[in-house]
This record gives structure tokens, C-alpha cells and sequence, in this order.
């Protein structure tokens, strides 16, 4: 009995080593979005959603909580303002993205603000990089020019875009592009579900029609 | 009869000083030979070939397979533990006289169990963290996980880690609870990127900045001061509808990102993390330097715990040889970076971390009483012969 004490423990070692093998499995968690901050460590290379090939990002992007109403102006470019539609809220974003909007509700539409220096690789380049995102097949000049909805601001002229996918739940994306003077481009894109999206349609199209340049008004801090 | 006899003779090798003294030599080769390695494969990499490991395996230059040609650092440190283990139960008898002994011996098994504990449990992390940031994760050191994050819910994102263990070409994964699978189609462990020149050969990636850019293979780092850039080539299905191919790699900065059905899936690939049940916020990095010179004196990060969950709150400083030990992690000042700004704090998660004190504070009490038993020992048995002399005289 005695000599069979060591061969047993030897299994016993060799069955914890194969009880500390443990197998990678894909995990899920769920994160406060204040908590989950951008990698602090530069990338090598920038690129990504919302940013056209070549563009970088403009500089001084300060993060935290936005006041309602407005935008807050950098030293880069000159501040594009807007009023946000009852209910709305806004926050900069401290990577690509430079503020993120939300209607009222707890619903999954978003808008995104996005500013780039120059064309940003032209409104044909985008679009069909959003449709890709959106699992459509990309399109030409001339479909182009038809899906063009153009709307006049007091910041500008915008390039409305309207795409949607088939199936039975649909996206939606409704692509504003304002094209400025000063030589950047500012892209606000609505997503979410096709009849989320249609619900806050109305109150995305207030939205662009508020934008403006200039120094904000009493009523918009 | 032979049937009794065999377990005896293989019980008789397990208790040799002998295998002892071979396993011992072994570790003294694959100490050197480690060491050697750490030149061309990074201490990493030559701790995981060499020490951490059952086999040394060596892929001869054109083969396809590679050879096992040395016994490696686990194995030879498995068999060690076992002869100690045998060799004690068998030999030494379990009486009072030798009970210190026995103390030496389980501190010496359990300091070899730890290092087996530490190989499989321990896991060295890091927290990069700017003076005003709040972090609530750590980033694995030397893996990386592709995540897709659905950033849809107004208050939280949920985020699908897949850990880079799984990117292997053509395994296909579903992210349970949503519609997604991923199909890989690269995975390469480093990775040089450049942008594509007209001349190049077409992209994988059908979708996103990897259109734009050329990627091929790299050897793995071995310098301390450099990291690998891993990089896949991924598609992203629902059912039978593609979302084409991406580019994910951890030298490209902000997520890419597709839509499927209202829901906006953000890509990236990053250090592996993994979210604590509490935070630290870094209120001040200081680098304290000698009067007059650039010489280090000091790092130190002053940070501030919060953990809900425990009711706890407080501040603590964290600088050189003085980590913070908090919830089973360790986190030691390690680096910094951007102007004094950024503070990097190294943290270990290690299970077993006790076991080396509890081991050396074994053989100490072991060697306490064996020695005093053997000095007790030698007093009476001096005392005997004085007496027995002084009645001899007599």
C-alpha cells in the first residue's frame, strides 16, 4: 500500500497540471461608457471608422460632457455650432469621433460628429464606404448624384444622404456632408434601426438646420 | 512474482538520488541554454521554449515538423517534484527526531509546486493611465484579443472579446448572443504595414482602411523595448449575409465599424483586457530627480481606489519597490511617458505568490529543528560519555 502512495501522487500532480490548462473562450462584458477610455499608448497608424482614407484626425478634441446646445469651438477650425432638439444630449469624444448626439429615449440611434481637414476623399469615396458598413454594394457617379438630397444651412451647403438595407430589420444612416470655406469637411451621421431612425428623422433634419459658424448665442449656452 | 517486483523498480528510479542529481544537471542546461536564447528570441519567448515548457522542440531548416530534442524546464521540474515527494515517503521515517527534515523537504516540494502554480495562474498585465484618467481594466502584456463592441445601449457597450489564441485562418466563431460570426482569414502574430502602392497585388481586406493598405509578415520582436504588431484579416457574416473582409490590427488607431440591423458593431484589435470590479484614477505622476542632475531619484503615481463593491475608497501612493496590493493584483511603478504625464503601472496577478514565503519559511522552521533536535541530541549523548568517563575514573 505504502509503495503505491507515490504512483498516486503522481497522478494527483499530473491531474492539476491538466486542470491549470485552461482554454481561451470568446467572452461578452458589459461596461460603463465612461469607463472603457481609449488606449492611452499611441497607435502606429491611424485610420478607422468615420475617417476616409489619408485623413487625420484635427487636433485639440477635448473630452468630457458638452453643455446642451452647442458645440465647443477649438483653436484648429472655425466652431460649428447647432441647437439640440428637446431631450437631446451631446458629448466629445476623445478619439476620431468628435461629439456623439443622442435623441431622447433609450432607443440605439445615435448621431456622429465628425470633422476632417479638406474633402476627406470626396462625397462618392464616403458614401460608399458607408455602404459598405451598411453591407451595400457601392455605387457610381451618376446613382450618386441621384441619392444626393442637397439642403441649405446657415453654416453651408449639406449633401444629404439617405441609405437603408433590405430585410426584415433594417439600418438606416442619414449622411449629412457640410463642405466649409475654411476648408474642412463635417460629417453628422444618424444610424440605428430603419424605424428608430424614421421616428427621430424630423428632429435630426432640426438639427441641421440649426447648424451655423460664429460665437454662440446666449439661448444656445 | 515479476508483476510485484516491477512497481518496486520503477519506484526505485522515482526515489534515486541519482534521477535527482540528473534532473538537477538538466536545469543547469536549460538555465544556460535559456539565457543564451534570450539574445535572438526576448526573455518571453526563451522562458516559454526552454523553461515553461514539457519539450524543447527544433525545426530543422526545410522541415515542416519540428523535433522534440531536450526535455524542457516543466517536465524535468515535474519529475524533480515527484522524486522529492517519493523519496521522502519512502525514506524518511515519520517519527519526532525527524520532523524538521520532513519540514525542509515539503518547503523544497512546495517551492517547485510554485513555480508550476506561477507558470500556469500568473498572469502580468499593465495599466496605462494619465494624470485625470480613470481605468477600470488591465492590458495583458503579450496578448491580444480582437473585440467587437456594440456601443447601441445609451449606457453601456458590450463588448465580444476574442482572444488571440482563437484567430487562427480559417476558424470560423460565433459571437454568442448577437447575430455575427467571425471567419478568420490571417492572423499574423507581427506585422509590417505600409501604405498599398497601384503596383501592389489586391488587398485582402474588402472593406474599411485595410483597402488602403499592404500587409505582410513579420518575425516576432525579441527587443524588451518593442512590441509585436499583430494584425488578422477578418469577415464579419449574419446568417448568410457578408459584411465583407477587414483589417484589424493593433498599429491602426480607432475602431472600424459596420451596421447589421440598427446595431453599429465597432472592430478593433487591442491588448487583451480584462475589467476590474474597481478603479484607479491617477491624480499625480511625479519624477523626482537628483538636485543638479538628470539622475532618477524617485517615480511614483498617487492614485486614487474606488471600489463600490467593497465600500472602499481611499488614496495611495505607488512608487518604486512599493506596490500596491489590492484584490489579488500587484501593481508596481514601471514606466512613464508623454512629458511625465502618463504613468505605467506593471501588474501581476499570481494566485500563488505566497508560495515562496510559506516554502522558505518552512525550511527555516525545518532547519530550526532539525538543528536543535541534533544539538539536543549531541548535549545528551556528550553527557552520557562524561558520565559513563567520570565512572571510569572512579
Amino acid at each position: 500500500m505504502n509503495e503505491r502512495r507515490p504512483l498516486l501522487l503522481i497522478c494527483a500532480a499530473m491531474a492539476l497540471s491538466a486542470a491549470a490548462c485552461e482554454r481561451d473562450t470568446v467572452t461578452h462584458v458589459r461596461v460603463p461608457k465612461s469607463a472603457d477610455a481609449p488606449p492611452a499608448m499611441p497607435p502606429m497608424m491611424m485610420g478607422g471608422s468615420g475617417m476616409p482614407p489619408g485623413a487625420m484626425p484635427p487636433a485639440g478634441m477635448p473630452g468630457g460632457a458638452m453643455p446642451a446646445g452647442q458645440v465647443a469651438p477649438t483653436t484648429d477650425f472655425p466652431p460649428l455650432l447647432w441647437t439640440l432638439p428637446s431631450g437631446w444630449t451631446a458629448k466629445m469624444e476623445s478619439g476620431m469621433r468628435f461629439a456623439t448626439l443622442k435623441p431622447a429615449g433609450a432607443g440605439k440611434v445615435e448621431v456622429s460628429v465628425v470633422v476632417l481637414p479638406g474633402t476627406a476623399g470626396g462625397d462618392l469615396a464616403n458614401v460608399n464606404r458607408w455602404r459598405g458598413q451598411l453591407g451595400l454594394a457601392p455605387i457610381d457617379e451618376t446613382q450618386l448624384a441621384a441619392l444626393r438630397k442637397p439642403m441649405q444651412t446657415d453654416a453651408g451647403p449639406v449633401a444629404l444622404f439617405d441609405l437603408v438595407t433590405e430585410g426584415k430589420e433594417r439600418s438606416r444612416m442619414l449622411a449629412a456632408i457640410l463642405t466649409t470655406e475654411s476648408g474642412y469637411t463635417w460629417f453628422l451621421k444618424m444610424t440605428g434601426g430603419a424605424d428608430e431612425v424614421a421616428a427621430k428623422q424630423a428632429e435630426y433634419f432640426r438639427l441641421l438646420s440649426s447648424l451655423h459658424f460664429g460665437k454662440p448665442s446666449a439661448g444656445e449656452k | 512474482m515479476a508483476a510485484q517486483r516491477k512497481p518496486s523498480v520503477i519506484l526505485d528510479v522515482l526515489c534515486s538520488l541519482k534521477l535527482a542529481i540528473v534532473c538537477l544537471s538538466l536545469l543547469m542546461v536549460l538555465v544556460v541554454a535559456c539565457t543564451l536564447a534570450q539574445v535572438s528570441l526576448g526573455t518571453n519567448g526563451a522562458v516559454s521554449m526552454f523553461m515553461r515548457s514539457f519539450l524543447v522542440w527544433w525545426k530543422p531548416e526545410g522541415w515542416r515538423t519540428s523535433l522534440p530534442i531536450f526535455p524542457g524546464g516543466a517536465l524535468v521540474g515535474m519529475v524533480l517534484a515527484v522524486n522529492l515527494i517519493a523519496a521522502q515517503i519512502r525514506r524518511l521515517a515519520f517519527t519526532l527526531n525527524k520532523a524538521g527534515l520532513w519540514l525542509v523537504h515539503a518547503g523544497l516540494i512546495l517551492l517547485v509546486a510554485a513555480e508550476f502554480v506561477s507558470a500556469a495562474l500568473q498572469v502580468d498585465s499593465r495599466m496605462p493611465i494619465e494624470e485625470g484618467q480613470t481605468r477600470d481594466f488591465v492590458e495583458w502584456t503579450n496578448n491580444y484579443e480582437l473585440s467587437i463592441t456594440d456601443p447601441s445601449d445609451a449606457n453601456v457597450d458590450d463588448i465580444y472579446s476574442i482572444p488571440d489564441s482563437l484567430l487562427r485562418a480559417g476558424a470560423s466563431i460565433p459571437l454568442d448572443g448577437t447575430p455575427i460570426a467571425v471567419r478568420v482569414h490571417a492572423w499574423y502574430r507581427n506585422a509590417e504595414m505600409r501604405r498599398r502602392n497601384p503596383n501592389d497585388p489586391p488587398a485582402m481586406a474588402t472593406q474599411g482602411i485595410g483597402t488602403e493598405i499592404d500587409v505582410r509578415e513579420a518575425p516576432p520582436v525579441t527587443s524588451e523595448d518593442s512590441r509585436d504588431n499583430p494584425t488578422a484579416v477578418v469577415e464579419f457574416l449574419a446568417g448568410s449575409k457578408s459584411y465583407g473582409t477587414w483589417l484589424a490590427s493593433a498599429g491602426l488607431g480607432a475602431p472600424q465599424s459596420f451596421i447589421h440591423e440598427g446595431h453599429t458593431y465597432q472592430i478593433a484589435l487591442r491588448p487583451r483586457r480584462e475589467y476590474l470590479p474597481y478603479s484607479l484614477t491617477l491624480k499625480k505622476f511625479s519624477h523626482d530627480v537628483y538636485a543638479g542632475t538628470d539622475i532618477p531619484k524617485n517615480f511614483s503615481s498617487l492614485v486614487h481606489l474606488v471600489d463600490k463593491g467593497r465600500g472602499e475608497e481611499r488614496d495611495v501612493l505607488i512608487f518604486m519597490n512599493q506596490p500596491l496590493r489590492y484584490a489579488g493584483r500587484t501593481f508596481y511603478q514601471a514606466s512613464f511617458g508623454k512629458n511625465d504625464t502618463l504613468s505605467i503601472l506593471q501588474v501581476v496577478k499570481n494566485p500563488g505568490w505566497t508560495l515562496p514565503y510559506i516554502s522558505c519559511a518552512l525550511v527555516t522552521l525545518g532547519l530550526l529543528i532539525h538543528f536543535t533536535l541534533s544539538l539536543q541530541r549531541g548535549q545528551r549523548s556528550r553527557q552520557r560519555l562524561t558520565q559513563e568517563a567520570a565512572k571510569a575514573t572512579t
